[in-house]
């Protein structure tokens, strides 16, 4: 950020203390180090690096998985670097801190600069600071020197430059000035990283990101905004090639009792709530619910089928020409018995062994409540019983997946991210240039000595420079 | 589908003008031949010999013509697009995504050379421009065509999140393309080659100085389309952040160029150091760009 003469500004400063490791001198050296661009190369460096082990090694599995894969030695050692959680390590996250300690003291330390320049500005300078610059040139004009000057003002004015002239005895010195909100958006840039990284934080510790497995027609009691959600429909949506094209619930939210609020929502459109999010995740089958089950009734004597029924769920049914009424009652779509709590559960989500469970009223004499298995039609048979049921087929309730999540922090994180793209793009697209001129009679005329001075962009300025010393010259 | 056909087209005529700009580079002639003791010529055009002034404005023409090409086959993808899924950003799937870089790279190459004047630069950037198109026609034909998108990227946000990054990645292409410029121009100074070559070529500060103004102008563009990304991801999936490889690659990228620009300012890295950094930063940008997808998996496996 700092270009020469700004250097050369800077050492108007109290030069180093005598008196050895003094306070003031060590926590200068402090400011120093922090403020340094070293230090903000080496951190953009550090976290571009180990970002990257976040990416080649999957993030938050199971051991198992690492163990698999790696072995258990590299495990361990992954386990004590946090390789497992690289983002949310202390290590990742100090390099952060320090970032934000890094644009702050940077902040700090040179925005008083660019202010004051902003401000007031430094016209007298010497004849050797015009020479040595790096865009310098000395014409020699006939003109009287008040005319040279006007000229000169009028023309850095109509180009946009802030100008400043002083007229000292014997010269005219012209300062112009452009393009300072280059600056400035560069430290509007560095204040922004600090802005994200707070609302990151204050949404990490007063937020929270929940996932909801939802089924048509249930409601759910939401406790973090103490309302209820009820899920009122879902349905997916196809293209003509028979992909998905969208999926979506309609939701309505109970609010003390009675219905608030009632929006269909899909994946991009979400339902807010009290600051509460609602987002269409995702979908699939439920695992401990179907919408209907289709039962074959097979005569145990003749091993004959002599019925096909189609049960929905928890609803009787009678069936046509037998002295029988079903009911299906449960269903786990991968079976699995806690011998212990003597309770049947689904061991796993996919539809890997479906079983569901039947009351059965024969003869209003004999009931009895069996499982019966997809994969396995004969494992179980009911004693007394003159039928054999088996479980044919079944079509699957949909769960609609919500995503419901609140976060206080993402205000902050979008005016920081606004300050980002607004510093960055101004100190992109706008460059801080300075000129100066020394009008200096001579015995035929004046002689200006033209300098100007840019902390980048320096073909454009080139350009300028050479155009602006044409007029210069040409116009008188 | 008509798309293909243009797209075809547009990858053919980028061949030509490559081969068109590179013939011009090897007949310029250089100046100090031509000039007579004392006399340097200035006017460009009297100097060099009387195809090489034809055969730029051939490879220019050729160029844009190309570019045109790119243009309606982008366009006609979007009204391909449209019949299918009612979405239209021409920029859906990996092999659009790279026909609209090569078509950002060859505007902003279009641009510089009206600007500035220099055509020496067409053969390292249309260059580029060329690989993207055919690296994108390399592609299996299921990834050519236009199937319909997935619910999640079925969103407005595609059409500025996706262009505005792949608009940087196209800025960065051209920095690398100046940087490998840079290194063959510099290399040729220091041995004092008088290869007929290298005459076109403009000096190595300018060279050095367009690859910066490239990165300046990729830089704000990926950091906004990174930020377009969070803003997506907080309206599709309910988190702006979640160190998807894809998310992180890009973070990655940009703090890579971050560095650079952060060195180049204070540190006075420029030139040969600066041209080897914006090579290796484009490096990484292909790695973000194909790498990503086809290597690691994540959130953004679809595209």
């Amino acid at each position: 950020m700092n270009s020469k003469p700004d250097a050369a500004s800077d050492s108007t400063a109290p030069g180093p203390s005598t008196s050895g490791l003094g306070w003031e001198e060590f926590s200068r050296e402090v400011v120093e180090f922090f403020a340094s661009i070293k230090l903000a190369m080496f951190l953009f460096i550090v976290l571009a690096m180990t970002a990257t082990i976040g990416t080649v090694i999957q993030q938050g599995e199971r051991p198992e998985t690492y163990v698999q894969e790696y072995g258990e030695e590299a495990y361990r050692w992954f386990v004590r670097l946090g390789f497992t959680d690289v983002y949310h390590t202390w290590w990742f996250t100090s390099l952060l801190g320090l970032l934000c300690v890094n644009s702050l003291t940077c902040f700090h330390k040179r925005f008083p600069g660019v202010w004051r320049s902003m401000r007031q500005d430094k016209v007298s300078v010497s004849l050797a600071f015009i020479q040595g610059m790096k865009q310098q040139a000395t014409l020699s004009l006939k003109q009287s020197k008040e005319a040279v000057a006007e000229h000169v003002v009028r023309l850095l004015a109509e180009k946009g430059y802030r100008v400043l002239a002083k007229s000292d005895p014997g010269e005219v010195t012209v300062y112009a000035t452009k393009g300072i909100m280059g600056r400035v958006g560069a430290h509007v840039a560095h204040l922004s990283a600090t802005i994200i990284v707070l609302g990151g934080l204050l949404g990490s510790y007063y937020g929270f990101q929940e996932f909801g497995v939802c089924l048509e027609g249930q409601t759910y009691h939401i406790p973090r905004g103490n309302f209820d959600l009820r899920v009122d429909k879902f349905w997916i949506d196809y293209h003509e090639n028979g992909s998905v094209k969208s999926y979506n619930s309609t939701l309505t939210v109970i609010d003390q009792g009675t219905p608030t609020a009632t929006k269909t929502i899909t994946v991009n459109d979400p339902l807010v709530y009290k600051g509460i999010w609602f987002y269409q995740s995702s979908y699939g089958d439920a695992w401990d619910q179907i919408e209907a089950a289709r039962i074959n009734i097979k005569e145990k004597n003749s091993e004959k089928i002599v019925s096909t029924v189609d049960l929905e769920w928890n609803k009787e049914k009678a069936v046509d020409g037998l002295p029988l009424k079903m009911k299906m009652t449960d269903f786990v779509a991968d079976f699995a018995f806690n011998s212990t709590e003597k309770k049947v559960f689904s061991k796993t989500a996919e539809h890997a062994n479906p079983a569901i469970r039947l009351t059965v009223d024969e003869r209003s004499t004999i009931q009895s409540t069996p499982w019966v298995f997809y994969h396995y039609p004969d494992l179980f048979e009911i004693k007394d019983s003159a039928y054999q049921f088996e479980f044919i087929g079944y079509q699957p309730k949909k769960f609609t997946g919500l995503q419901i999540a609140r976060n206080p922090g993402i205000m902050m994180v979008w005016i920081g991210c606004t300050m980002l793209v607004v510093g960055m793009t101004l100190s992109s697209v706008i460059y801080h240039r300075r000129l100066w001129a020394k009008i200096v009679p001579g015995h035929s005329g004046v002689t200006v000595h033209l300098g100007g001075t840019t902390h980048k962009s320096q073909i454009d300025f080139q350009k300028e420079f050479k155009k602006l010393t044409e007029k210069i010259q040409s116009k008188i | 589908m008509r798309s293909l056909f243009l797209f075809d087209m547009t990858f053919w005529l980028y061949l030509a003008a490559l081969g068109l700009y590179v013939a011009y580079l090897f007949a310029k002639r250089p100046a100090l031949q031509l000039a007579p003791a004392g006399h340097p010529i200035d006017h460009i055009e009297e100097r060099d010999g009387a195809w090489a002034t034809q055969l730029g404005q051939v490879a220019t023409l050729v160029t844009v013509f190309g570019w045109v090409l790119n243009t309606l086959a982008l366009t006609t993808r979007a009204f391909e697009r449209m019949e299918h899924s009612g979405t239209f950003a021409p920029w859906s799937n990996q092999f659009e995504a790279m026909a609209y870089v090569s078509w950002a790279i060859i505007l902003g190459y279009v641009l510089l050379e009206f600007r500035y004047r220099i055509k020496a630069v067409g053969a390292f950037v249309v260059g580029i421009g060329f690989i993207a198109m055919g690296a994108a026609s390399l592609l299996p034909y299921r990834y050519q065509t236009a199937e319909p998108l997935v619910p999640a990227l079925n969103s407005y946000w595609i059409y500025i999140h996706v262009s505005v990054t792949l608009t940087s990645y196209a800025a960065f292409a051209m920095a690398g393309g100046l940087g490998l410029m840079y290194l063959f121009k510099e290399r040729a100074v220091n041995r004092g080659s008088q290869s007929r070559f290298y005459a076109a070529f403009p000096d190595l500060e300018t060279i050095d100085e367009l690859g910066y103004k490239a990165i300046m102008l990729g830089f704000p563009l990926l950091a906004f389309g990174i930020i377009l990304g969070a803003m997506w991801a907080n309206y599709a999936w309910g988190g702006y952040w979640s160190w998807d490889p894809k998310e992180t690659w890009s973070l990655i990228v940009w703090l890579i160029y971050g560095a650079y620009i952060h060195a180049r300012m204070t540190r006075g890295w420029l030139g040969h150091r600066a041209a080897i950094y914006a090579i290796f930063g484009f490096l990484m940008v292909i790695f973000c760009f194909w790498g990503v997808n086809f290597l690691l998996s994540g959130l953004h496996a679809y595209a």
